[in-house]
């Protein structure tokens, strides 16, 4: 690219006024000493007064209130409620934020599996003590399981022998179970 | 895009936080260290109506056995480690020996045995749900019977 060339391409700039000072100077004085260039920029110039008076005639006649109005109509347009929520479903459903569903899951699943052991208390299941083994030593005993108040009993019955201290007191006769 | 860059800080936050809920849940599954185990002395008897204002917590359980009156005589709360025995001491020269043997399934296994001075009087073996208890009950005493209410607490 020779100097002419690259000049031609600042003529436009330079008459707009977008060089510097410095670059202006350059260009100016380029254009003043050769021809060619300074037919580039007479060029321009008729372009630019040619341009400049046809927009200044039509500009008037463009209708722009109706633009404005339209604009300003979609600007406060709402949106309906059935396409937003469409469009949240969408965002949510998209692949980067369904990452979060699997953690959620992992937690939900922990959650299910942990409640009997982190909620003890509301278990249903049998809430009877067993008796899994027993032995009296030769006397009698009865075992009572009572649904209503949930009460498991062992109940041990006097021994006939009086073989104990306490043997020989009275006591009232045993439950009737 | 800045979603996009996020995500992955985003994901490891929440991924930490179900951790955190698996470790405290899970805490929730480990042995218990102790076991509280209360010893409810109660007499029973048929000579008054008198109802103890203190055993109002467990009259349904001792309307199970008919008596007409009941009074609770003593109340012993001791933490007993798990496999070591405590002792209780009994109205009537008795003795409760409770050793706690496994906590599973929220429930409390634990040796039970009663004696009157050194003779053996009962030994059982009793799962009893975790907070709950039941009844041993028939050694006599002053006129009435003794209800024992045995009830363990994993700590």
């Amino acid at each position: 690219m020779n100097d002419c060339e690259r000049m031609e391409d600042s003529i436009g700039p330079w008459l707009d006024g977008e060089l510097s000072a410095a670059e202006s100077e350059l260009v100016r004085a380029h254009v003043t000493a050769c021809a060619r260039c300074g037919e580039a920029r007479l060029r321009l110039e008729t372009i630019d007064r040619a341009l400049s008076s046809v927009l200044v005639a039509e500009a008037p006649k463009i209708e722009f209130a109706s633009f404005w109005r339209e604009l300003q109509q979609r600007i406060e347009q709402k949106t309906p409620w059935h396409k937003r929520l469409l469009e949240r479903a969408s965002d949510w459903t998209s692949a980067p934020t369904a990452a979060w569903a699997v953690p959620v899951l992992i937690a939900v699943l922990i959650a299910v599996l942990s409640y009997e052991s982190y909620f003890p208390i509301r278990r249903s299941r049998n809430n009877f003590a067993t008796v899994e083994s027993i032995d009296s030593h030769g006397r009698n005993v009865a075992l009572l399981r009572e649904d209503e108040s949930k009460t498991t009993v062992i109940w041990l019955y006097q021994n006939q022998e009086g073989d104990d201290e306490a043997a020989e007191e009275t006591p009232p006769a045993g439950p009737a179970f | 895009m800045k979603l996009l860059k996020k995500l992955p800080r985003r994901v490891l936050l929440f991924s930490w936080l179900s951790l955190v809920v698996a470790g405290t849940l899970g805490a929730a599954e480990k042995q218990p260290q102790s076991v509280q185990v209360s010893i409810g002395t109660i007499l029973a008897g048929n000579q008054s109506d008198d109802f103890d204002v203190k055993l109002k917590g467990m009259e349904g359980q001792l309307k199970v056995l008919k008596y007409r009156s009941y009074r609770l005589l003593k109340q012993e709360s001791q933490d007993v480690p798990w496999r070591g025995a405590k002792v209780f001491e009994i109205p009537g020269g008795r003795s409760l020996t409770v050793t706690p043997q496994e906590f599973q399934d929220n429930r409390v296994s634990m040796k039970v045995r009663l004696t009157q001075g050194q003779k053996p009087v009962l030994d059982t073996t009793v799962k009893i749900p975790n907070k709950g208890n039941f009844i041993l009950g028939g050694p006599p005493h002053e006129g009435g019977v003794l209800v024992l209410s045995i009830s363990a607490a994993a700590q």
